[in-house]
Protein backbone atom coordinates (compact mmCIF):
# COMPACT_ATOMS: atom_id res chain seq x y z
CA UNK A 1 0.00 0.00 0.00
CA UNK A 2 1.50 3.32 -1.06
CA UNK A 3 1.50 5.90 1.70
CA UNK A 4 2.34 9.52 0.86
CA UNK A 5 3.56 10.45 4.26
CA UNK A 6 4.37 14.10 4.83
CA UNK A 7 6.75 15.23 7.54
CA UNK A 8 4.00 14.99 10.09
CA UNK A 9 2.98 11.56 8.74
CA UNK A 10 4.32 9.59 11.67
CA UNK A 11 2.48 11.91 14.03
CA UNK A 12 -0.77 11.44 12.10
CA UNK A 13 -0.42 7.65 12.26
CA UNK A 14 0.37 7.82 15.97
CA UNK A 15 -2.72 9.97 16.54
CA UNK A 16 -4.95 7.61 14.57
CA UNK A 17 -3.74 4.75 16.75
CA UNK A 18 -6.04 6.12 19.47
CA UNK A 19 -9.03 4.95 17.44
CA UNK A 20 -9.80 1.34 18.26
CA UNK A 21 -11.96 -0.84 16.02
CA UNK A 22 -14.61 -1.76 18.62
CA UNK A 23 -15.25 -5.25 17.29
CA UNK A 24 -11.65 -6.36 16.77
CA UNK A 25 -10.28 -4.40 19.70
CA UNK A 26 -7.10 -3.14 18.01
CA UNK A 27 -6.34 0.28 16.57
CA UNK A 28 -7.18 1.17 12.99
CA UNK A 29 -3.55 1.80 12.01
CA UNK A 30 -2.27 -1.62 13.08
CA UNK A 31 -5.40 -3.16 11.60
CA UNK A 32 -4.27 -1.73 8.24
CA UNK A 33 -7.36 0.40 7.72
CA UNK A 34 -5.46 3.63 7.03
CA UNK A 35 -4.61 3.63 3.32
CA UNK A 36 -3.28 7.11 2.69
CA UNK A 37 -2.06 10.14 4.59
CA UNK A 38 -1.13 13.16 2.44
CA UNK A 39 -0.45 16.80 3.26
CA UNK A 40 -0.81 19.41 0.54
CA UNK A 41 -0.46 23.03 1.63
CA UNK A 42 -2.70 23.16 4.71
CA UNK A 43 -4.93 20.27 3.67
CA UNK A 44 -4.48 16.91 5.41
CA UNK A 45 -6.08 14.10 3.41
CA UNK A 46 -6.62 10.68 5.02
CA UNK A 47 -8.13 7.66 3.25
CA UNK A 48 -9.56 4.89 5.42
CA UNK A 49 -11.28 1.61 4.76
CA UNK A 50 -13.24 -0.90 6.88
CA UNK A 51 -12.82 -4.62 7.42
CA UNK A 52 -16.05 -5.32 5.55
CA UNK A 53 -18.25 -3.29 3.18
CA UNK A 54 -21.42 -2.01 4.81
CA UNK A 55 -19.87 -2.11 8.28
CA UNK A 56 -22.01 0.10 10.54
CA UNK A 57 -18.83 1.54 12.05
CA UNK A 58 -18.12 3.53 8.88
CA UNK A 59 -19.59 6.82 10.05
CA UNK A 60 -18.20 6.48 13.56
CA UNK A 61 -14.64 5.77 12.45
CA UNK A 62 -14.60 8.59 9.90
CA UNK A 63 -15.99 11.09 12.43
CA UNK A 64 -13.60 9.86 15.10
CA UNK A 65 -10.60 10.22 12.77
CA UNK A 66 -11.68 13.74 11.80
CA UNK A 67 -12.23 14.77 15.41
CA UNK A 68 -8.97 13.42 16.72
CA UNK A 69 -6.93 14.89 13.85
CA UNK A 70 -8.62 18.30 14.16
CA UNK A 71 -7.84 18.31 17.85
CA UNK A 72 -4.21 17.34 17.23
CA UNK A 73 -3.70 19.57 14.18
CA UNK A 74 -6.09 22.52 14.68
CA UNK A 75 -4.41 24.59 11.97
CA UNK A 76 -4.92 22.02 9.20
CA UNK A 77 -7.91 21.42 6.98
CA UNK A 78 -8.59 17.73 7.77
CA UNK A 79 -10.44 15.59 5.25
CA UNK A 80 -11.09 11.93 5.99
CA UNK A 81 -12.55 9.77 3.27
CA UNK A 82 -13.85 6.20 3.38
CA UNK A 83 -12.65 4.10 0.42
CA UNK A 84 -13.26 0.50 -0.64
CA UNK A 85 -10.46 -0.16 -3.09
CA UNK A 86 -8.27 -2.02 -2.68
CA UNK A 87 -10.45 -4.36 -0.61
CA UNK A 88 -9.08 -4.79 2.91
CA UNK A 89 -7.62 -8.22 3.66
CA UNK A 90 -6.05 -9.65 6.79
CA UNK A 91 -2.64 -9.39 5.08
CA UNK A 92 -2.84 -5.67 5.81
CA UNK A 93 -2.70 -6.18 9.58
CA UNK A 94 0.69 -5.09 10.93
CA UNK A 95 2.92 -7.37 12.98
CA UNK A 96 2.01 -5.35 16.07
CA UNK A 97 -1.67 -5.78 15.15
CA UNK A 98 -1.28 -9.56 14.78
CA UNK A 99 0.39 -9.71 18.18
CA UNK A 100 -2.48 -7.76 19.75
CA UNK A 101 -5.03 -9.91 17.94
CA UNK A 102 -3.57 -13.08 19.33
CA UNK A 103 -3.12 -11.68 22.81
CA UNK A 104 0.69 -11.74 22.75
CA UNK B 1 -10.00 4.77 -5.25
CA UNK B 2 -13.75 4.41 -5.08
CA UNK B 3 -15.29 6.24 -2.19
CA UNK B 4 -17.91 4.75 0.08
CA UNK B 5 -20.91 5.96 2.00
CA UNK B 6 -20.65 6.13 5.80
CA UNK B 7 -23.09 4.43 8.17
CA UNK B 8 -26.32 2.78 7.02
CA UNK B 9 -27.37 1.92 10.57
CA UNK B 10 -30.99 2.48 11.58
CA UNK B 11 -31.93 4.48 14.68
CA UNK B 12 -31.60 2.66 17.98
CA UNK B 13 -35.36 2.77 18.74
CA UNK B 14 -35.87 0.61 15.65
CA UNK B 15 -33.57 -2.15 16.88
CA UNK B 16 -33.25 -2.17 20.66
CA UNK B 17 -36.92 -2.78 21.68
CA UNK B 18 -36.69 -6.12 19.85
CA UNK B 19 -33.81 -7.23 22.10
CA UNK B 20 -35.71 -6.12 25.24
CA UNK B 21 -38.90 -7.92 24.23
CA UNK B 22 -37.01 -11.06 23.19
CA UNK B 23 -35.16 -11.26 26.52
CA UNK B 24 -38.42 -10.93 28.45
CA UNK B 25 -40.04 -13.52 26.18
CA UNK B 26 -37.18 -15.94 26.88
CA UNK B 27 -37.68 -15.37 30.61
CA UNK B 28 -41.44 -15.91 30.24
CA UNK B 29 -40.78 -19.04 28.19
CA UNK B 30 -38.55 -20.58 30.85
CA UNK B 31 -41.06 -19.76 33.62
CA UNK B 32 -43.91 -21.27 31.56
CA UNK B 33 -41.72 -24.33 31.08
CA UNK B 34 -41.67 -24.79 34.87
CA UNK B 35 -45.48 -25.01 34.86
CA UNK B 36 -45.69 -27.31 31.84
CA UNK B 37 -43.79 -30.42 32.89
CA UNK B 38 -47.01 -32.47 32.67
CA UNK B 39 -47.45 -31.58 29.00
CA UNK B 40 -44.43 -33.52 27.77
CA UNK B 41 -45.89 -36.95 28.31
CA UNK B 42 -48.27 -37.01 25.35
CA UNK B 43 -48.77 -35.68 21.84
CA UNK B 44 -47.16 -32.40 20.76
CA UNK B 45 -50.57 -30.91 19.92
CA UNK B 46 -51.11 -29.77 23.50
CA UNK B 47 -52.16 -26.25 24.60
CA UNK B 48 -49.15 -25.77 26.86
CA UNK B 49 -46.68 -27.09 24.28
CA UNK B 50 -48.26 -24.92 21.59
CA UNK B 51 -47.88 -21.92 23.92
CA UNK B 52 -44.24 -22.72 24.69
CA UNK B 53 -43.46 -23.24 21.01
CA UNK B 54 -45.02 -19.96 19.91
CA UNK B 55 -43.45 -17.93 22.72
CA UNK B 56 -40.11 -19.47 21.68
CA UNK B 57 -40.43 -19.01 17.93
CA UNK B 58 -42.25 -15.66 17.87
CA UNK B 59 -41.53 -13.74 21.07
CA UNK B 60 -37.99 -14.99 21.49
CA UNK B 61 -36.41 -16.08 18.20
CA UNK B 62 -38.32 -14.19 15.51
CA UNK B 63 -38.48 -11.00 17.60
CA UNK B 64 -34.73 -11.00 18.15
CA UNK B 65 -34.01 -11.91 14.54
CA UNK B 66 -36.19 -9.04 13.28
CA UNK B 67 -34.31 -6.59 15.49
CA UNK B 68 -30.89 -7.96 14.61
CA UNK B 69 -31.79 -8.06 10.93
CA UNK B 70 -32.73 -4.36 10.84
CA UNK B 71 -29.18 -3.72 12.02
CA UNK B 72 -27.49 -6.39 9.91
CA UNK B 73 -29.42 -6.08 6.65
CA UNK B 74 -27.62 -2.81 5.81
CA UNK B 75 -24.31 -4.59 6.55
CA UNK B 76 -25.11 -7.62 4.40
CA UNK B 77 -26.71 -5.67 1.54
CA UNK B 78 -24.60 -2.50 1.87
CA UNK B 79 -27.57 -0.11 1.75
CA UNK B 80 -29.97 1.61 4.15
CA UNK B 81 -33.07 -0.09 5.53
CA UNK B 82 -36.07 0.77 3.33
CA UNK B 83 -38.32 2.05 6.12
CA UNK B 84 -37.71 2.49 9.85
CA UNK B 85 -41.37 3.39 10.41
CA UNK B 86 -42.46 0.10 8.85
CA UNK B 87 -40.06 -1.70 11.21
CA UNK B 88 -41.69 -0.06 14.23
CA UNK B 89 -45.21 -1.00 13.06
CA UNK B 90 -43.96 -4.55 12.47
CA UNK B 91 -42.61 -4.66 16.02
CA UNK B 92 -45.98 -3.55 17.44
CA UNK B 93 -47.89 -6.15 15.42
CA UNK B 94 -45.47 -8.97 16.23
CA UNK B 95 -45.42 -8.15 19.96
CA UNK B 96 -49.21 -7.86 20.25
CA UNK B 97 -49.79 -10.91 18.07
CA UNK B 98 -47.38 -13.01 20.13
CA UNK B 99 -48.97 -12.04 23.46
CA UNK B 100 -52.50 -12.66 22.16
CA UNK B 101 -51.59 -15.98 20.57
CA UNK B 102 -49.78 -17.21 23.68
CA UNK B 103 -52.78 -16.25 25.84
CA UNK B 104 -55.12 -18.05 23.39
CA UNK B 105 -53.07 -21.25 23.30
CA UNK B 106 -52.46 -21.37 27.06
CA UNK B 107 -56.20 -21.06 27.75
CA UNK B 108 -57.05 -22.86 24.51
CA UNK B 109 -59.43 -20.10 23.46
CA UNK B 110 -60.00 -20.69 19.79
CA UNK B 111 -62.20 -17.64 19.15
CA UNK B 112 -61.54 -14.03 18.26
CA UNK B 113 -58.33 -13.63 20.32
CA UNK B 114 -56.64 -16.37 18.32
CA UNK B 115 -57.99 -15.04 15.00
CA UNK B 116 -56.88 -11.52 15.84
CA UNK B 117 -53.46 -12.76 16.93
CA UNK B 118 -53.01 -14.70 13.68
CA UNK B 119 -54.07 -11.63 11.65
CA UNK B 120 -51.62 -9.38 13.56
CA UNK B 121 -48.81 -11.85 12.99
CA UNK B 122 -49.55 -12.27 9.31
CA UNK B 123 -49.67 -8.47 8.94
CA UNK B 124 -46.32 -8.23 10.76
CA UNK B 125 -44.76 -10.76 8.37
CA UNK B 126 -46.22 -8.92 5.39
CA UNK B 127 -44.72 -5.58 6.50
CA UNK B 128 -41.43 -7.31 7.27
CA UNK B 129 -41.37 -8.75 3.74
CA UNK B 130 -42.02 -5.36 2.19
CA UNK B 131 -39.16 -3.90 4.21
CA UNK B 132 -36.72 -6.70 3.39
CA UNK B 133 -37.57 -6.91 -0.32
CA UNK B 134 -37.54 -3.15 -0.84
CA UNK B 135 -34.21 -2.91 1.00
CA UNK B 136 -32.76 -5.74 -1.10
CA UNK B 137 -33.87 -3.97 -4.28
CA UNK B 138 -31.59 -1.05 -3.35
CA UNK B 139 -28.57 -3.27 -2.78
CA UNK B 140 -25.67 -2.21 -5.02
CA UNK B 141 -24.55 -5.82 -5.47
CA UNK B 142 -26.72 -8.95 -5.25
CA UNK B 143 -25.12 -11.75 -3.26
CA UNK B 144 -26.02 -15.29 -2.24
CA UNK B 145 -26.55 -13.97 1.30
CA UNK B 146 -29.28 -11.70 -0.08
CA UNK B 147 -30.89 -14.75 -1.74
CA UNK B 148 -30.98 -16.56 1.60
CA UNK B 149 -32.42 -13.59 3.50
CA UNK B 150 -35.10 -12.61 0.98
CA UNK B 151 -36.19 -16.25 0.53
CA UNK B 152 -36.38 -16.73 4.30
CA UNK B 153 -38.68 -13.72 4.61
CA UNK B 154 -40.98 -15.16 1.93
CA UNK B 155 -41.03 -18.54 3.69
CA UNK B 156 -41.93 -16.73 6.93
CA UNK B 157 -44.92 -15.19 5.17
CA UNK B 158 -45.99 -18.65 3.93
CA UNK B 159 -45.61 -20.01 7.49
CA UNK B 160 -47.76 -17.17 8.82
CA UNK B 161 -50.41 -17.73 6.14
CA UNK B 162 -50.69 -21.43 7.01
CA UNK B 163 -50.84 -20.46 10.69
CA UNK B 164 -53.66 -18.01 9.99
CA UNK B 165 -55.63 -20.65 8.05
CA UNK B 166 -55.11 -23.14 10.88
CA UNK B 167 -56.23 -20.61 13.50
CA UNK B 168 -59.50 -20.10 11.63
CA UNK B 169 -59.82 -23.83 10.95
CA UNK B 170 -59.66 -24.63 14.67
CA UNK B 171 -62.99 -22.91 15.35
CA UNK B 172 -64.56 -23.06 11.88
CA UNK B 173 -63.18 -26.15 10.15
CA UNK B 174 -62.86 -25.83 6.39
CA UNK B 175 -59.53 -27.52 5.55
CA UNK B 176 -59.85 -31.01 4.00
CA UNK B 177 -57.15 -32.76 6.09
CA UNK B 178 -56.77 -33.02 9.87
CA UNK B 179 -55.01 -30.29 11.82
CA UNK B 180 -51.77 -32.18 12.49
CA UNK B 181 -51.29 -32.59 8.73
CA UNK B 182 -51.04 -28.80 8.32
CA UNK B 183 -49.11 -28.41 11.55
CA UNK B 184 -46.26 -30.48 10.07
CA UNK B 185 -46.23 -28.21 7.03
CA UNK B 186 -46.39 -25.05 9.16
CA UNK B 187 -43.58 -26.23 11.45
CA UNK B 188 -41.20 -27.43 8.71
CA UNK B 189 -41.60 -24.34 6.54
CA UNK B 190 -40.96 -22.23 9.63
CA UNK B 191 -37.93 -24.25 10.71
CA UNK B 192 -36.18 -24.83 7.37
CA UNK B 193 -37.59 -21.95 5.33
CA UNK B 194 -37.49 -19.13 7.86
CA UNK B 195 -34.99 -19.95 10.61
CA UNK B 196 -32.48 -22.09 8.74
CA UNK B 197 -32.26 -19.97 5.58
CA UNK B 198 -32.09 -16.73 7.55
CA UNK B 199 -29.43 -18.04 9.91
CA UNK B 200 -27.32 -19.35 7.02
CA UNK B 201 -27.71 -16.10 5.06
CA UNK B 202 -26.71 -13.87 7.96
CA UNK B 203 -24.21 -16.36 9.42
CA UNK B 204 -22.36 -16.70 6.11
CA UNK B 205 -21.61 -12.99 6.28
CA UNK B 206 -21.18 -12.42 10.01
CA UNK B 207 -19.32 -15.48 11.25
CA UNK B 208 -16.33 -15.01 8.87
CA UNK B 209 -16.45 -11.28 9.67
CA UNK B 210 -16.18 -11.94 13.41
CA UNK B 211 -13.35 -14.42 12.81
CA UNK B 212 -11.53 -11.97 10.51
CA UNK B 213 -11.69 -14.50 7.71
CA UNK B 214 -12.46 -13.81 4.07
CA UNK B 215 -13.64 -16.97 2.30
CA UNK B 216 -14.15 -15.97 -1.33
CA UNK B 217 -15.59 -19.08 -2.94
CA UNK B 218 -19.38 -19.05 -2.50
CA UNK B 219 -20.10 -22.21 -4.53
CA UNK B 220 -20.87 -24.18 -1.36
CA UNK B 221 -23.34 -21.50 -0.29
CA UNK B 222 -25.02 -21.54 -3.71
CA UNK B 223 -25.50 -25.30 -3.51
CA UNK B 224 -26.61 -25.05 0.09
CA UNK B 225 -29.31 -22.55 -0.95
CA UNK B 226 -30.48 -24.70 -3.88
CA UNK B 227 -30.59 -27.94 -1.89
CA UNK B 228 -32.46 -26.56 1.13
CA UNK B 229 -35.06 -24.79 -0.99
CA UNK B 230 -35.48 -27.75 -3.34
CA UNK B 231 -35.83 -30.14 -0.38
CA UNK B 232 -38.44 -27.89 1.20
CA UNK B 233 -40.47 -27.37 -1.99
CA UNK B 234 -40.45 -31.11 -2.77
CA UNK B 235 -41.51 -31.84 0.82
CA UNK B 236 -44.46 -29.43 0.50
CA UNK B 237 -45.65 -30.96 -2.81
CA UNK B 238 -45.24 -34.46 -1.48
CA UNK B 239 -46.96 -33.71 1.80
CA UNK B 240 -49.89 -31.94 0.14
CA UNK B 241 -50.37 -33.95 -3.05
CA UNK B 242 -48.24 -37.02 -3.63
CA UNK B 243 -47.91 -38.76 -0.23
CA UNK B 244 -44.90 -40.85 -1.30
CA UNK B 245 -42.29 -42.48 0.95
CA UNK B 246 -39.60 -40.07 -0.25
CA UNK B 247 -39.53 -37.82 2.83
CA UNK B 248 -36.04 -39.04 3.88
CA UNK B 249 -34.77 -37.94 0.46
CA UNK B 250 -36.00 -34.39 1.03
CA UNK B 251 -34.59 -34.49 4.56
CA UNK B 252 -31.29 -35.61 2.98
CA UNK B 253 -31.29 -32.63 0.62
CA UNK B 254 -31.79 -30.21 3.51
CA UNK B 255 -29.09 -31.98 5.52
CA UNK B 256 -26.67 -31.82 2.59
CA UNK B 257 -27.42 -28.09 2.24
CA UNK B 258 -26.64 -27.54 5.91
CA UNK B 259 -23.49 -29.65 5.54
CA UNK B 260 -22.25 -27.40 2.72
CA UNK B 261 -22.85 -24.33 4.88
CA UNK B 262 -20.83 -25.94 7.67
CA UNK B 263 -18.05 -26.71 5.18
CA UNK B 264 -18.11 -23.07 4.09
CA UNK B 265 -17.64 -22.06 7.73
CA UNK B 266 -14.82 -24.59 8.06
CA UNK B 267 -13.09 -22.87 5.11
CA UNK B 268 -13.55 -19.56 6.92
CA UNK B 269 -12.17 -21.01 10.13
CA UNK B 270 -9.11 -22.31 8.27
CA UNK B 271 -8.28 -18.81 7.04
CA UNK B 272 -9.17 -16.90 10.19
CA UNK B 273 -6.58 -14.58 11.64
CA UNK B 274 -8.17 -14.43 15.05
CA UNK B 275 -6.86 -17.29 17.12
CA UNK B 276 -8.71 -16.33 20.31
CA UNK B 277 -12.43 -17.06 20.13
CA UNK B 278 -14.57 -15.11 22.62
CA UNK B 279 -17.53 -16.46 24.63
CA UNK B 280 -20.07 -15.25 22.09
CA UNK B 281 -18.36 -17.12 19.26
CA UNK B 282 -17.77 -20.20 21.43
CA UNK B 283 -21.52 -20.35 22.05
CA UNK B 284 -22.10 -19.90 18.29
CA UNK B 285 -19.93 -22.95 17.58
CA UNK B 286 -21.90 -24.88 20.23
CA UNK B 287 -25.08 -23.93 18.34
CA UNK B 288 -23.65 -25.18 15.05
CA UNK B 289 -22.72 -28.47 16.69
CA UNK B 290 -26.21 -28.73 18.20
CA UNK B 291 -27.64 -28.41 14.68
CA UNK B 292 -26.61 -32.01 14.11
CA UNK B 293 -29.18 -33.21 16.70
CA UNK B 294 -32.37 -32.09 14.86
CA UNK B 295 -30.85 -33.13 11.53
CA UNK B 296 -30.43 -36.66 12.89
CA UNK B 297 -33.92 -36.67 14.44
CA UNK B 298 -35.40 -35.37 11.18
CA UNK B 299 -34.49 -38.71 9.55
CA UNK B 300 -36.16 -40.62 12.38
CA UNK B 301 -39.43 -38.67 12.12
CA UNK B 302 -39.43 -38.70 8.31
CA UNK B 303 -38.75 -42.42 7.93
CA UNK B 304 -41.41 -43.45 10.48
CA UNK B 305 -39.23 -46.42 11.39
CA UNK B 306 -42.01 -48.14 13.31
CA UNK B 307 -41.08 -46.94 16.78
CA UNK B 308 -43.69 -47.50 19.52
CA UNK B 309 -46.19 -44.63 19.67
CA UNK B 310 -44.87 -43.27 22.99
CA UNK B 311 -41.30 -43.25 21.77
CA UNK B 312 -42.34 -41.64 18.50
CA UNK B 313 -44.15 -38.85 20.41
CA UNK B 314 -41.04 -38.31 22.55
CA UNK B 315 -38.93 -38.22 19.38
CA UNK B 316 -41.18 -35.54 17.86
CA UNK B 317 -40.90 -33.47 21.05
CA UNK B 318 -37.13 -33.91 21.18
CA UNK B 319 -36.97 -32.88 17.49
CA UNK B 320 -38.86 -29.63 18.15
CA UNK B 321 -36.91 -28.88 21.33
CA UNK B 322 -33.58 -29.52 19.60
CA UNK B 323 -34.47 -26.98 16.91
CA UNK B 324 -35.94 -24.14 18.97
CA UNK B 325 -34.41 -24.54 22.42
CA UNK B 326 -31.31 -26.22 20.94
CA UNK B 327 -29.86 -24.79 17.76
CA UNK B 328 -31.82 -21.51 17.49
CA UNK B 329 -31.63 -20.57 21.19
CA UNK B 330 -27.94 -21.48 21.45
CA UNK B 331 -27.18 -19.32 18.46
CA UNK B 332 -29.14 -16.36 19.81
CA UNK B 333 -27.49 -16.68 23.24
CA UNK B 334 -24.11 -16.40 21.54
CA UNK B 335 -24.79 -13.89 18.79
CA UNK B 336 -26.59 -11.46 21.12
CA UNK B 337 -23.18 -10.79 22.64
CA UNK B 338 -21.63 -10.23 19.20
CA UNK B 339 -24.29 -7.76 18.03
CA UNK B 340 -26.01 -5.97 20.93
CA UNK B 341 -22.88 -4.58 22.67
CA UNK B 342 -21.74 -3.22 19.35
CA UNK B 343 -25.12 -1.59 18.57
CA UNK B 344 -25.42 -0.01 22.03
CA UNK B 345 -21.77 1.08 21.95
CA UNK B 346 -22.22 2.75 18.57
CA UNK B 347 -25.20 4.80 19.74
CA UNK B 348 -23.62 5.69 23.10
CA UNK B 349 -20.13 6.57 21.93
CA UNK B 350 -20.14 7.48 18.24
CA UNK B 351 -19.93 11.19 19.10
CA UNK B 352 -17.20 10.65 21.69
CA UNK B 353 -14.74 8.43 19.80
CA UNK B 354 -11.61 10.36 18.90
CA UNK B 355 -12.19 12.91 21.68
CA UNK B 356 -12.54 10.79 24.81
CA UNK B 357 -11.27 7.43 26.02
CA UNK B 358 -14.21 5.10 25.49
CA UNK B 359 -14.78 1.53 26.69
CA UNK B 360 -15.01 -1.27 24.12
CA UNK B 361 -18.28 -3.11 23.40
CA UNK B 362 -16.91 -6.18 25.18
CA UNK B 363 -16.60 -4.10 28.37
CA UNK B 364 -20.33 -3.42 28.47
CA UNK B 365 -21.54 -6.76 29.80
CA UNK B 366 -20.47 -9.25 32.45
CA UNK B 367 -18.31 -12.04 31.07
CA UNK B 368 -18.85 -14.03 34.28
CA UNK B 369 -22.64 -13.95 33.82
CA UNK B 370 -22.20 -14.89 30.17
CA UNK B 371 -19.97 -17.84 31.04
CA UNK B 372 -22.54 -19.14 33.57
CA UNK B 373 -25.34 -18.46 31.12
CA UNK B 374 -23.65 -20.70 28.54
CA UNK B 375 -22.98 -23.44 31.11
CA UNK B 376 -26.51 -23.44 32.58
CA UNK B 377 -27.98 -23.38 29.07
CA UNK B 378 -26.13 -26.48 27.90
CA UNK B 379 -26.88 -28.30 31.16
CA UNK B 380 -30.56 -27.31 30.90
CA UNK B 381 -30.86 -28.54 27.32
CA UNK B 382 -29.27 -31.91 28.05
CA UNK B 383 -31.42 -32.41 31.18
CA UNK B 384 -34.62 -31.31 29.41
CA UNK B 385 -34.05 -33.64 26.45
CA UNK B 386 -33.27 -36.49 28.83
CA UNK B 387 -36.46 -35.77 30.79
CA UNK B 388 -38.58 -35.67 27.63
CA UNK B 389 -37.01 -38.87 26.32
CA UNK B 390 -37.64 -40.76 29.59
CA UNK B 391 -40.93 -38.95 30.35
CA UNK B 392 -39.74 -37.97 33.80
CA UNK B 393 -41.41 -34.80 35.09
CA UNK B 394 -38.78 -34.20 37.79
CA UNK B 395 -35.99 -34.29 35.24
CA UNK B 396 -37.99 -31.98 32.95
CA UNK B 397 -38.48 -29.60 35.89
CA UNK B 398 -34.72 -29.64 36.57
CA UNK B 399 -34.12 -28.74 32.92
CA UNK B 400 -36.70 -25.95 33.25
CA UNK B 401 -34.92 -24.58 36.33
CA UNK B 402 -31.58 -24.52 34.48
CA UNK B 403 -33.29 -22.73 31.56
CA UNK B 404 -34.81 -20.19 33.97
CA UNK B 405 -31.36 -19.53 35.40
CA UNK B 406 -30.03 -19.11 31.87
CA UNK B 407 -32.83 -16.68 31.03
CA UNK B 408 -32.24 -14.63 34.20
CA UNK B 409 -28.50 -14.33 33.51
CA UNK B 410 -29.18 -13.47 29.87
CA UNK B 411 -31.81 -10.85 30.73
CA UNK B 412 -29.59 -9.18 33.34
CA UNK B 413 -26.77 -8.86 30.80
CA UNK B 414 -29.09 -7.66 28.01
CA UNK B 415 -30.70 -4.96 30.18
CA UNK B 416 -27.31 -3.95 31.52
CA UNK B 417 -26.35 -3.16 27.92
CA UNK B 418 -29.69 -1.61 26.96
CA UNK B 419 -29.53 0.79 29.93
CA UNK B 420 -25.85 1.63 29.37
CA UNK B 421 -25.07 5.35 29.23
CA UNK B 422 -21.79 7.08 28.49
CA UNK B 423 -20.51 8.75 31.64
CA UNK B 424 -17.31 10.09 33.25
CA UNK B 425 -15.41 10.03 29.97
CA UNK B 426 -11.85 11.26 30.13
CA UNK B 427 -10.39 13.28 27.26
CA UNK B 428 -7.63 11.61 25.25
CA UNK B 429 -4.17 12.73 26.28
CA UNK B 430 -1.41 12.02 23.81
CA UNK B 431 1.35 9.62 24.69
CA UNK B 432 1.93 6.13 23.41
CA UNK B 433 -1.34 4.93 21.87
CA UNK B 434 -0.62 1.23 22.18
CA UNK B 435 0.47 1.50 25.79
Amino acid sequence: MEKQTPDIGAEVFDTLKYIIDPEVGINIVDLGLVYKVALQDEKLQVDLTLTTPGCPMGGTIVTAAEQILLKRFPNLDVQVELVWTPMWTTDMISEEGMNQLNGM
Amino acid sequence: MSTASTSNSPAKWVVLPHYAFAALAFLALSVLLLFSTDAFSGHYFHPKLLTLTHVAVLGWATMLMFGALYQLLPVVLDCRLYSEKLAVYTFGLLATGTILLSYSFWNFQLGWTMHLAACFLFAAFMLFNINVIQTARKAPKWTIEADFIVSSAIWLLVTGLIGLLMAVNLSAPFLPEDHVHYLKLHAHIGMAGWFLLLIIGVGAKLIPMFLLAHPEDTKKLNWSYNLINAGLVLFIFDHMLLHTKLLPLYAGMVTLGVGLFLLYLRDARNTMQRKEVDLGMQQTFVALALLLVPLGLMFVVSTEVGLPQQLMSATYLAYGISVFLGFVTALILGQTFKTLPFIVWMHAYENHVGRYKTPLPKDMYSHTLLRWQNISYLAGLVVLLTGVWFRDQHVILSGGIAFTLTAILYTINVFRMLLHKAHNLKPITYGKANA
